[in-house]
């Protein structure tokens, strides 16, 4: 089994106290996702709104027993996002800053790019989105349709549509995928203000995970300076699709653990509002328990992987995601199942939880998704079997 | 409960209804026909109806939820729960049909949409695991279905239906994850599945994973 090092047990300890402060704020969320903005001074999601901020850009860190942290890691990551959904996933999710668009900056942005974007990041609390999916092309992102076009010398122009794109509405800025040419190598990768004239973004009502303000975006004759193209600094095959897939890679077990954070949320809400157990309830407890520690130890392995650059980090994030997004689903249903008929209104707070855990399934690829992402790099010999 | 008993073909009419024209309508039938004047309350006192049906004598208002066709609210009733009387397991069976048939509608869906969506240039539909996913939930439809053929009010007591309603809690949320991210948002089929499993919660309680056809 892994077990964790003190400079990680240290922000697991502060993450577990500081996710204390979101369960009150739960419901609120929930009912009105625009609460984000009276609670950024929230010690949590103060903290997201700088986390993985490289060290050069940001002087201030957050410091924890003596030590800096900047959220650059993918283990620590990993962690804290794990006790912050315990806490409440809808909030984690609806705090302001760079977590996804961050790493494609990292892997793309040239020097410049990467100042201009955490320059903006440190400013103020900064939404930011990722915008990748098309409507009716979830599962085939490679046939997307929004283009970029050049338009005089310095400037390109955005068409097209996205759709499920978090936070959207609320941000300054973000990162859209358009192709500029037929084929796989023909997608790039854009850093968009949202204030720039054809930006729009409506949010979508969901069922749960609220906070995350999903929205549709369209891009109408979008103009967008050159220096804001990401990548053209690098070679063809590293910019692009490529590029979105490995920064998926990297995050993917963030979003397993917090899948993770809100079966444990679900169970933990049994083990402090049921006083007594039956021996069977006892026992399904314990077996949800020992599922949770499974999934811990996976989804730590693979962010272990990630920070390892190891082959196996995209197919191990694909088997820890694909088992968070059932966990929690199961989890939360099972923890409805302990008390009894009505539970879905007498306990609300359990209800969202499960509400929250169907939009799991869907972020960052669906289960089949991961399972095939997962048997590619069985064939392929990703995954070591000794 | 006190209330009228339904007519013996209702059963598969609170399912054909519910297929055809959606949970409010068939939530509306069901009320008027098994329910007296209104939705009983489940065992834990508490009772789902569309708004109009409820009365306000019914109960207090937990939490509203849009649908298409209408809005449905969960309650708190005033009446006594249930003592397994004939007019409550006329109602716990109708229940039972009910949720089938959006099940079946929700399948009717899932078909549709992804038989018009396409990976490169075929269909979405046509993909092998989605093949395999839409079997999976076809056999969970058919044992339900084959469980309540000819079934009347008393034919399956209580812990039979609640397994039933868990079997369909458990293949509803198969066809919600081949249905992708639409079957997350608020106006949608996911929305009505939603619902779905509140009554299921009020009159049964909860699905728990690894009960009969329960898995999430």
């Amino acid at each position: 089994m892994i077990e964790l090092d003190d400079r990680t047990r240290a922000i697991q300890r502060q993450a577990r106290a500081w996710a204390q402060e979101l369960k009150p704020l739960a419901l609120e969320l929930d009912q009105d996702p625009d609460a984000i903005h009276r609670h950024l001074d929230v010690a949590i999601v103060s903290y997201l709104t700088r986390m993985t901020v490289p060290p050069e850009f940001n002087p201030d860190p957050v410091v924890i027993d003596g030590r800096p942290f900047y959220g650059t890691g993918t283990l620590e990551r990993v962690v804290f996002a794990e006790e912050v959904a315990v806490g409440d996933a809808g909030m984690l999710l609806a705090a302001p800053g760079p977590v996804m668009s961050g790493v494609l900056v990292d892997a793309m942005g040239d020097e410049q790019q990467k100042k201009w974007f955490y320059s903006r990041i440190m400013e103020k609390p900064t939404w930011t989105f990722f915008a990748l999916t098309e409507p009716d092309r979830g599962s085939d992102a490679g046939a997307m349709n929004t283009t970029l076009t050049p338009d005089g010398d310095d400037h390109f122009v955005l068409r097209g549509a996205k759709r499920y794109i978090g936070n959207a509405s609320r941000a300054d800025l973000g990162i859209v995928f358009a192709r500029t040419r037929p084929g796989p190598l023909g997608v790039t990768a854009v850093l968009t203000e949202t204030s720039a004239p054809g930006f729009t973004a409506e949010p979508l009502e969901t069922i749960g995970l609220r906070g995350l303000r999903i929205t549709a975006v369209t891009l109408d004759d979008v103009r967008v300076p050159a220096g804001q193209v990401l990548g053209r600094h690098l070679r063809a095959t590293q910019r692009g699709m490529w590029s979105a897939v490995q920064g998926l890679n990297r995050l993917r077990p963030g979003v397993a653990a917090f899948g993770l954070g809100i079966a444990r949320a679900a169970y933990e809400y049994v083990l402090d509002n049921r006083r007594t157990l039956n021996t069977t309830e006892r026992q399904r407890l314990d077996r949800l328990g020992l599922r949770l520690t499974e999934l811990r130890q996976l989804i730590w392995r693979s962010a272990i992987a990630v920070d390892d650059n190891d082959p196996a980090a995209g197919s191990l994030a694909s088997a820890a995601k694909a088992r968070a997004s059932r966990l929690a689903e199961e989890a939360t249903l099972e923890a409805l199942g302990c008390f009894g008929p009505g539970a879905r209104l007498d306990h609300p707070l359990l209800d969202k939880l499960a509400r929250d855990a169907r939009g799991v399934e869907f972020m960052e690829g669906t289960g089949n998704i991961q399972k095939l992402n997962l048997f590619t790099g069985l064939v392929q010999g990703h995954l070591r079997r000794d | 409960m006190t209330g009228r008993t339904a007519a013996a073909d209702a059963w598969i009419q609170y399912r054909r209804t519910a297929r055809q024209d959606g949970l409010v309508p068939a939530l509306t039938l069901l009320c008027e026909t098994a329910g007296d004047s209104g939705p009983p309350p489940g065992p834990g006192g508490h009772a789902v109806a569309p708004v109009g049906v409820a009365g306000a004598d019914t109960g207090d208002v937990v939490t509203t939820m849009t649908v298409e066709g209408g809005t449905v609210v969960a309650l708190r009733s005033r009446a006594e729960p249930p003592s397994g009387s004939t007019p409550w397991a006329a109602w716990a069976l109708g229940v039972t049909s009910l949720r089938f048939g959006l099940s079946e509608r929700l399948l009717d869906t899932v078909l549709a949409h992804l038989g018009g969506r396409t990976v490169g240039d075929a269909k979405l539909l046509h993909q092998q695991m989605v093949k395999g996913g839409v079997a999976e939930a076809v056999i969970e439809q058919l044992e339900i279905e084959t469980m309540l053929a000819g079934a009347t009010p008393g034919d399956l007591d209580d812990g039979v239906l609640a397994g039933l309603n868990a079997q369909i809690t458990g293949t509803d949320r198969m066809l919600l994850r081949l249905l992708g991210a639409v079957s997350f948002l608020a106006d949608g089929p996911g929305q009505v599945a939603r619902v779905s499993e509140v009554i299921a919660d009020v009159y049964f309680g909860s699905a728990r994973a690894g009960e009969h056809g329960g898995a999430a």
